[in-house]
């Protein structure tokens, strides 16, 4: 890329100069110059001129304060903020009394107070005092938007930020501005909540204390907090966060901008998911399996004494989940493969280094110009900001094909990859960039849309794992120790790690088989019955470590807050001595860089490009194929989040508008689903995209269904 | 529709032969020589024909008066952006004191349409939208029939389409770039310019945004030739205007002048002066938003230079006269209230400004208010001025600013007596706006 | 969700076929709902909505910014009185209060029986034949207090002959 052109401008007899085309705020801060501002935030989109907090005399220009932000530096302009003209002194100085107007002032109960953009602006910019004799205007307050979010109209200063998040950005549609002029209002359609997977976002985005978090509301107040930056492990996007955390206890998760990785943005999951820490079914000591439904703590002694007689019972098998950390994962590997001499493992899922040839940062999808979905997942369930990067490439003007079962290509399950060879190899080859996505289940953990991308000449390729750390795992099982240890025939204990393996229906199924279970999880409920020994574990917010992203980027894991019990290091490595293997029990800070960097590409030599075997075409009017989906909110911690709940999917199946037509299926009817004997009643939905013959639900309200299953009204 | 009675006028160009014909009728306005201008357009390349109004000096309608042929001259050729081209045209007049566009649309719809073709032709523009107000029923339903006529004249309507396109209900879309979002199907905000619509318009594709009038001056200004046409009325103000005239005068009704016909002789001659025994107190000349004139302020020729002149502006051409009865701080209430009612709400000084004047004005009318208030008043004006994203805040404030300035020994009297001099005495007095009747309940609002 | 009954869904997507960007016939699409419905209620704009492929939370914003779409029920008549400057200059508001006696409700309201909604609205642009009040969105120019009875009249004429049909 050739250098930007420069264009020199003067900011409040400041001269300099920035790449032509840089916004006059963006140009003033370089010169370390504050131009205030509420309803700029460029991360939305074009800037609004809506607030006029940023009015600053310009020249050229007409004869009056300009909005500041909606202009760009250009060569000879002179920039005059408040602090050099008189003109946007008393422009700033009046916008703010405008606002404060009908502004409560309520800062001393606002959880808003004290990090507070309005507070700072009119502490610096804003008049000393009110002029205002006449009633405040006053609203019904704190409206629940949602059950995770507050919303109070008297606070709010109507910068429309919020509103345009919805539309420009996540292009929900469901938060938006009621009427007109002063009787505007922040609302939702009626009483309906604003579900969306990253309505948290609006929080943030807020400049004022309107929009709350209710699950952060009367908690803290910002000088009684600390703010600890680290990276989300519930997907394997890895958005940066800052953990906030009062008294040991983490209260609420920021997002941490990484203009590469999420550009800020975090789901819901990621901002709220952090109260099942606090969960009253918590694992803080060891237990020991007693009488059938019953668990009796143990002390940790007497824990590692029991661990051992177990794992010494017989052949061990592991169980991974995919959330564990690196250094986990190694120091379960050394303890497994050198110390019990078993090569026993069941990965979370395929991992291969394939993709490595076609990395390149998130980002690069905005940038594209063709953008190709493969998979029979929807991407929001899996790694929910490749979704935003999707929609902000389509706004971009790239064109967004999707193949797969509900694609704007649909497909039979499994086809999708054939169908893109078919279909789409000129497109491809002829865009100037050409992203590939695969976005689940199976494509051998990228490997089959490397070869696409090899063979088609795409730009960038990623893989949507199912696991926040899955790949690495895999990695770190093998790279922990040198040592070859055969692979038993049969195996007399299972271990198991995580909370998301002991609910997988597999393991499950694997632990009815095994002599001993033995499981570290931060649950232990779901485990009664079925498991000797429950070894408490821990949250991601709890751990230090290194996790890697879908994009190969290692970033590094903080410690937010102490957890309840031990960490899993540090009592894996006891037990290990046990069985005389060496482990360190402390993470190694892997980076210490604030914003990991994506590594360079990787070829590697063996990149064998293989279609995936085409699935079997499921006959018209028989069985219909299930598709299991895992959604984004599910799993362990969302179960265990009350705020989470209303996002959760209802127990629904969706049937292609065909398959519902022939059994006399509507929309929203309530329906059974049978298989081998087995049945679940559901809530029909109907998806004109989705191909007949096969049906989709998620995963935890099909679990006894098997592959293929009829639907019918009764 | 029902209208006035025929127009008593100087010169009548943009009316021309309304009064003798029913122009409704495209056979009668064929034969008064419609669509002519329009296959003389035709014949000329788009280049020529805006060579040809820029020769007229004509200046645009709406309010702004920015000079029409270079605004079409601003629209870069579809070569340098491969986008479709669009003309829409604002027929959302909603300014007080302004009804010309109805009269317009309702008398004479057929040459609105030839000054919409030729405009298209001009510009290269295959789709032209006409954004009508939503309550004006009368003259949609004459433009819709007027269109229908040309269905089977292929040769008229040539390859462009025109879509009528209803409003609903906010004054804001009368400002260019809100009828731009309104016509997307979004809310009518407007939007910061640059980028201007003649390069990022509707659909972010090029657009021309005329006035109604202005399109049915085009096709006179062809018939008869720019240079022709800039020799009516006076310099910088060429050509005719359709006034509105209204509020105490004997014969209220839309006139066309020459520009630069003296006020008084609008109001005298042509709307019949004050009705006997009052005396014009004040007139509001280029609809609500414009600065209010003294009665004695009126001996001013009716153009741009010599109302600018005056610290005013013709605007789009309301003149609403005021007699002696009237109390100016209940005639800032009103104003004040509309402006509170229409403001879009999307810039603060506007949304939170409007709604502060109407406050401090109800306390001045009801004795309420002390001097400071008065001051305040001014001030929040001023600090709404020249803030603003659109015109609406800046314009509201300076009218009701101009009403306290012109008329400040009533503003005093109110502070200094504890009350209105004038009382029920006021036509005025007590108007219910539509703001205080609550037309748009505030959602879950709590009574103060 | 209720299904779009196929004829209003139909005249949308006929609308919606005219313009470049389909989320232009949302305006004409909210008033074709009120005139079959008298109001948009929330069904009406979920069902709006869904022939647009927009929310109905879309639709209530825009709704709700323009003052001509109703999102509460009105009566079968619409009384609207301009009160802005030039009407209110010479009598508006007499109009006005004299609807609302022979009415017998106030400003914003619907008579008892449901026949009539009364309102004041902002400049109906026909200053010049104060006092414009608009009857069924068809203007009544020149309108005086002693006017305000043959309106009435009239209005409820039409409804019962409505009534009687």
């Amino acid at each position: 890329m050739s250098a930007p052109e420069l264009v020199t401008l003067t900011i409040d007899d400041v001269e300099l100069q920035v790449p032509k085309g840089t916004g006059l705020v963006e140009a003033a801060l370089a010169a370390g110059i504050e131009i205030p501002v509420f309803c700029y935030e460029p991360r939305l989109g074009p800037p609004v001129g809506a607030c006029r907090m940023c009015l600053c005399e310009v020249q050229p220009g007409p004869p009056k304060p300009q909005a500041a932000c909606t202009l760009t530096a250009a060569d000879g302009m002179v920039v005059k903020t408040a602090a050099t003209s008189e003109l946007a002194r008393e422009a700033q100085d009046a916008t703010l009394e405008f606002i404060l107007v009908n502004h409560p002032l309520d800062c001393p109960v606002c959880d808003k107070g004290g990090e507070c953009p309005l507070q700072d602006l009119t502490f610096r910019f804003g008049p000393g005092n009110t002029r205002m004799t006449f009633p405040k205007r006053t609203f019904e307050k704190p409206i629940p938007i949602s059950p995770a979010i507050a919303l109070d109209r008297e606070r709010c200063i109507l910068c429309y930020r919020c509103t345009r998040f919805s539309e420009g950005v996540a292009e929900d549609g469901l938060l938006v501005a009621r009427n007109r002029g002063a009787h505007s209002v922040i609302a939702t359609f009626e009483d309906e909540p604003y579900r969306a997977p990253f309505s948290g976002n609006v929080i943030e985005l807020c400049p004022v204390g309107a929009l709350t978090s209710t699950q952060y509301r009367f908690e803290a107040r910002p000088w009684e907090i600390q703010n600890v930056p680290s990276v989300c492990g519930l997907c394997p996007v890895g958005c940066n966060i800052t953990a906030t955390t009062r008294e040991g206890k983490v209260k609420r998760i920021l997002s941490r901008n990484h203009p590469e990785l999420d550009e800020g943005w975090l789901c819901d999951k990621g901002r709220f998911g952090f109260s099942h820490l606090y969960a009253s079914d918590r694992v803080r000591d060891p237990l020991r399996q007693l009488g059938k439904r019953r668990f009796e703590a143990l002390s940790w002694d007497d824990a590692l004494d029991e661990a051992e007689r177990l794992l010494r019972s017989g052949p061990v098998l592991l169980a991974l989940s995919g959330s564990e950390t690196v250094e986990q994962a190694e120091a379960l590997s050394r303890l497994v493969r050198q110390g019990l001499r078993s090569d026993a493992v069941v990965f979370p899922e395929q991992a291969s280094p394939a993709i490595d040839a076609f990395r390149a940062p998130l980002s690069a999808i905005r940038d594209a110009d063709l953008v190709v979905v493969i998979g029979d997942e929807p991407v929001e369930e899996r790694a929910p900001v490749v979704g935003l990067w999707i929609k902000a490439a389509r706004r971009k003007g790239a064109e967004i094909v999707t193949v797969g079962v509900s694609g704007s290509i649909a497909v039979s399950p499994g086809t999708a990859a054939e169908a893109v060879r078919s279909q789409l190899a000129d497109r491809i080859r002829g865009a100037k960039q050409a992203v590939l996505i695969w976005s689940g289940p199976g494509g051998a953990g990228g490997e089959t849309v490397a070869g696409l991308a090899r063979e088609l000449g795409a730009s960038a390729a990623f893989f949507l794992p199912a696991t926040p750390n899955g790949r690495a795992v895999v990695e770190a099982w093998k790279a922990g120790t040198e040592d070859e240890p055969e692979r038993p025939d049969q195996f007399g204990c299972l271990l198991i790690s995580g909370d998301e393996a002991a609910n997988d229906p597999g393991v499950r199924s694997l632990a009815e088989r095994a002599d001993a279970v033995i499981a570290i999880t931060m649950f232990a409920d779901p485990l009664r019955g079925w498991v000797d020994l429950v070894l408490p574990g821990t949250s991601y917010l709890e751990r230090d470590g290194t996790m890697v992203n879908l994009e190969g980027r290692r970033q590094r894991l903080r410690r937010t807050v102490i957890p309840p019990s031990p960490d899993e290091l540090a009592w894996i490595a006891k037990l290990a001595e046990r069985f005389g293997v060496e482990i360190d029990p402390h993470a190694r800070a892997v980076s210490a860089e604030e914003r990991a960097p994506l590594p360079a590409r990787v070829e590697h030599a063996e990149a064998p490009t293989k279609p995936a075997p085409p699935a079997q075409p499921t006959a018209r009017g028989g069985p219909l194929r299930l598709l299991r989906y895992r959604p984004l909110f599910s799993g362990p911690a969302v179960e265990r989040v009350e705020e989470l709940q209303f996002q959760r999917p209802e127990p629904a199946i969706t049937l292609s508008a065909h398959d519902a037509q022939v059994r006399g299926i509507s929309p929203g009817d309530e329906v059974v689903v049978r298989s081998n004997g087995t049945s679940v009643r559901l809530r029909a939905h109907v998806d004109r995209n989705l191909v007949d013959g096969a049906v989709r639900a998620a995963e935890e309200h099909v679990r006894q269904l098997e592959g293929a299953v009829e639907v019918s009204t009764s | 529709m029902l209208l006035g009675k025929p127009m008593a006028s100087n010169r009548h160009v943009v009316l021309a032969d309304a009064d003798q014909h029913d122009l409704t009728k495209l056979a009668e306005y064929e034969a008064v020589g419609g669509y002519q201008a329009l296959a003389r357009a035709r014949a000329l390349a788009p280049d020529a024909v805006i060579e040809e109004v820029k020769a007229s000096k004509l200046r645009g309608r709406g309010g702004a008066f920015f000079a029409t042929g270079m605004k079409w001259g601003f629209v870069p050729k579809p070569d340098q952006i491969p986008k479709p081209h669009y003309l829409v045209v604002n027929a959302d007049e909603s300014e007080p004191g302004s009804f010309k566009d109805n009269e317009i649309l309702s008398r004479v719809p057929h040459r609105f349409v030839e000054g919409c073709l030729i405009t298209a032709h001009a510009v290269e523009s295959k789709a032209v939208f006409v954004y009508v107000r939503g309550e004006y029923t009368g003259p949609y339903e004459v433009l819709v029939a007027a269109l229908e006529e040309l269905q089977d004249r292929p040769e008229i309507r040539g390859d462009v389409s025109i879509l009528v396109h209803r409003g609903a209900g906010a004054y804001i879309c009368g400002e260019e770039t809100a009828l731009l979002e309104s016509l997307e199907g979004k809310r009518g905000q407007p939007r910061t310019k640059p980028p201007f619509p003649a390069v990022q318009g509707l659909y972010a594709s090029p657009t021309v945004v005329n006035n109604v009038e202005t399109m049915a001056t085009v096709p006179p200004i062809l018939a008869m030739g720019g240079e022709e046409y800039a020799k009516l009325g006076v310099e910088n103000s060429t050509g005719t205007r359709v006034v509105s005239v209204s509020g105490h005068v004997v014969n209220g009704g839309n006139y066309e002048i020459e520009n630069g016909m003296s006020l008084r002789s609008i109001i005298d001659d042509l709307g019949g002066g004050v009705p006997a025994g009052r005396r014009l107190k004040a007139v509001i000349p280029g609809g609500s938003s414009t600065v209010i004139l003294k009665g004695d302020e009126i001996d001013v020729g009716y153009d741009f230079d010599s109302l600018t002149g005056l610290g005013t502006a013709m605007g789009s051409a309301g003149i609403v006269c005021i007699d002696d009865r009237t109390c100016m701080v209940q005639l800032g209430i009103r104003v004040s209230e509309f402006y509170e009612h229409e403001s879009c709400g999307k810039c603060t000084p506007c949304r939170e400004g409007t709604r502060w004047m109407t406050a401090i004005l109800r306390k001045l009318e009801a004795g309420d208010a002390s001097q400071s208030e008065l001051d305040l008043l001014l001030s929040v004006c001023d600090r709404i001025i020249g803030k603003c994203l659109c015109p609406l805040g800046d314009t509201a404030a300076q009218a009701v600013a101009s009403y306290v300035e012109k008329f400040r020994d009533e503003f005093q009297a109110h502070v200094d007596r504890n009350g209105c001099p004038f009382g029920e005495s006021s036509p005025l007095h007590g108007v219910l706006a539509p703001v205080a009747q609550g037309a748009h309940q505030p959602a879950a609002a709590v009574p103060a | 969700m209720p299904a779009a009954p196929r004829d209003l869904a139909t005249e949308i997507e006929a609308v919606a076929a005219q313009y470049p960007d389909r989320r232009s016939a949302i305006m004409p699409a909210l008033r074709m709902a009120q005139e079959r419905y008298g109001w948009l209620s929330p069904d009406a704009l979920r069902e709006v909505g869904q022939a647009l492929d927009l929310t109905p939370a879309y639709c209530e914003a825009i709704a709700s910014f323009y003052d001509m779409y109703r999102l509460a029920p009105v009566g079968k008549h619409l009384v609207e009185v301009c009160t802005n400057i030039s009407c209110a200059l010479v009598g508006a508001q007499q109009v006005l209060e004299t609807f609302e006696s022979e009415l017998g409700c106030r400003a914003g309201e619907t008579t008892e029986d449901g026949e009539v909604t009364l309102g004041t609205v902002e400049c109906l642009g026909g200053c010049g034949w104060a006092t414009v009040v608009a009857v069924d969105h068809h203007y009544r120019l020149h309108v005086k207090p002693e006017s305000v009875g043959g309106i009435i009249a009239e209005l409820r004429n039409v409804a019962g002959k409505t009534d009687g049909e």
